[in-house]
């Protein structure tokens, strides 16, 4: 004790153990390329399906599932396994357009109430509550029957117009937050216009926020049109989807054809599954806030 | 005497919190800038010099008063109209913090190729690249910046980058709200040369925003003190630093630090109270030029 130094102590620290980081850790890798392989099977169905799905085969109606007839026919004699691939086309359109059309309605409301004046703000939120205070079921039918007999483009409007909702709120706050911003300032001094501050300098930057919701909008529309067709309010069952392959199972549940309801069900569940994965992962990602600052810095 | 660009005619702004609180951030202001000059505003922090700037551009409505740009009433609604594209174009604005002024999802090209976009005009120099490039040389900045995000760059680039948006549209007067304030000191001086540089070459006038003063000395030819939303004292910048009338502006150029630790220990700082300050408004010109109120 006469250098002046005292050692307090020394804590032996064990090695910090290195966990090895695998590329696949928290991504749900399953779901993508399962939503890929339906994806793109139901893309390019007409490359490998074995019979024309549209075909009505009396000989071989109510079939199980064989070997020429992979999983068996409907009550009309139509394979089954081609039409899995060429309805899931539609289904996933309508998912696709629906959600498109939802998303659209929502940024834009949301946009003008975020930055129009209060009042118009007030007012347009209002009715969104009110909008929201309808069971959505009940919209969907009420502008259903004013247009009249469904077809692939007025079942994904009427099912994006009703669920525009959720994402005109999200909307509405982050452009609240962004537009004090100073960039939006700068570009609203530089003259620029509603819809260029909204797609241009708004939109990119609450992008994120939104993914998750259009993703999930996504599902609900693709159950939307299966629940409707089940209901026999939606598409015709000449049209081929999953929502209308569903909607001949009422004869199914009398007469024991399980693979009527199991297939398409099954495809149906697997799809929404997926994209419910994949949704809850982009919020996971989202909730992470990673800067993207650059690593070479000058 | 040059010809008069902005006119400042008794300019006032009140920002509302609730019903019954009311701050006077600008009170009763007039000045003028002229064609092709350098006007410096220096003032304390809340002393609402930014507030004034931000009412030039047409981004807060003032309470009362007018503000004549080329004889242009900007916030009357009929001539603003009339008048939109030059408003937009010839006046340029230029913020405190780049990092915040520039969209961080755009790339520079974009960001700099802008207001041409908007405005509808086709670049100079062949395509929207071209000119960005152009631009972002003049600033002082090489081509390879064009492809990247405003987060990619340093600070003082960003400035430069902000810089270069405002001269594509050849302003004829640039307001700039304490552009160095956020850089160190080293950044600050190549950014106050590459204005002067600027200034000299494209000829704008410009409204310069600062709490530094010896940045204003070095910058500006008129220097306006302003102080809790009062302007009170208005004059050529040599005139002002040496012969400062008003006991704020003494108090301000006297706590200028001196180099040298013997002198500034020796210093004596001029006193100053806020409750001293007897503002009536009434306007004497001390010299040539040299305004102060009292």
């Amino acid at each position: 004790m006469d250098n002046g130094f005292v050692l307090a102590g020394i804590r032996p620290l064990p090695a910090p153990r290195c966990e090895k980081e695998t590329w696949y850790k928290g991504r749900p890798v399953l779901s993508f390329c399962l939503f890929f392989l339906i994806a793109a099977g139901c893309l390019f169905c007409e490359a490998f399906i074995p019979k024309d799905p549209t075909f009505m085969d009396f000989y071989h109606a109510n079939t199980a599932p064989n070997s020429e007839f992979w999983f068996g026919t409907d009550t009309m004699g139509r394979d089954i396994f081609s039409m899995i691939w060429y309805g899931g086309r539609i289904s996933l359109l309508i998912g696709l357009l629906g959600a498109g059309i939802s998303a659209f309605i929502g940024i834009l409301l949301g946009a003008i109430s975020g930055l129009g004046p209060e009042w118009l703000d007030g007012l347009l939120m209002r009715f969104t509550e009110l909008f929201l205070s309808i069971p959505n079921l009940l919209l969907v039918l009420l502008l259903q029957a004013f247009l009249g007999e469904a077809d692939v483009w007025s079942l994904s409007f009427v099912i994006g117009v009703t669920s525009w909702t959720n994402i005109a709120k999200v909307v509405r706050t982050e452009v609240r937050q962004l537009r004090g911003c100073e960039y939006v300032i700068a570009a609203r001094c530089a003259g620029a216009g509603f819809f260029r501050i909204v797609f241009i300098h708004l939109l990119p930057n609450f992008f994120a926020s939104i993914l998750f919701m259009a993703v999930m909008n996504i599902r609900s529309a693709v159950s939307a049109e299966a629940a409707l067709s089940f209901l026999g309010l939606g598409l015709p069952l000449e049209v081929i989807s999953w929502g209308s392959m569903l909607s001949l199972s009422e004869q199914a549940f009398l007469s024991g054809l399980w693979w009527l309801i199991l297939i398409p069900g099954v495809f149906l569940i697997m799809t929404l599954l997926c994209i419910t994965n994949i949704g809850n992962y982009i919020r996971k990602g989202k909730s992470q806030t990673v800067s993207p600052q650059s690593p070479h810095l000058r | 005497m040059r010809d008069e660009l902005l006119a400042v005619e008794n300019l006032t702004y009140c920002f509302r919190h609730e019903k019954h609180i009311a701050i006077q951030a600008v009170d009763n202001l007039s000045f003028q800038i002229r064609e092709g000059e350098i006007l410096g505003l220096v003032g304390e922090s809340g002393s609402g010099k930014s507030t004034m700037a931000r009412c030039i551009m047409n981004i807060y409505r003032p309470e009362s008063g007018r503000i004549l740009y080329q004889g242009i009433d900007v916030w009357n609604p009929k001539e603003f109209r009339r008048h939109k594209r030059l408003l937009q174009t010839s006046r340029q604005f230029i913020f405190q913090d780049s990092s915040s002024s520039l969209n961080p999802k755009q790339t520079v090209e974009q960001i700099i190729a802008e207001p041409l976009k908007i405005h509808g005009q086709k670049p100079e120099r062949g395509t929207f690249r071209g000119e960005a490039a152009f631009q972002l040389n003049q600033v002082g900045l090489g081509e390879e910046c064009l492809d990247q995000y405003p987060n990619q760059l340093s600070g003082g680039m960003r400035q430069r980058v902000a810089i270069a948006r405002a001269l594509t549209m050849k302003p004829r007067l640039l307001v700039a709200d304490e552009p160095i304030a956020s850089l160190d000191v080293s950044i600050q001086a190549q950014m106050i040369n590459l204005l002067k540089r600027l200034q000299k070459e494209h000829g704008f006038s410009m409204l310069f925003i600062a709490h530094d003063l010896a940045v204003v000395h070095y910058l500006c030819d008129r220097v306006g003190v302003m102080y809790q939303g009062k302007l009170l004292e208005l004059g050529p910048v040599t005139e002002v630093f040496e012969n400062p009338c008003h006991t704020y502006t003494k108090s301000l150029i006297g706590a200028i630090p001196i180099p040298d630790p013997r002198l500034e220990r020796a210093r004596v700082l001029p006193e100053f109270e806020k409750e001293n300050l007897e503002w009536r408004g009434q306007k004497t010109e001390v010299s040539f030029g040299h305004f102060v109120w009292r």
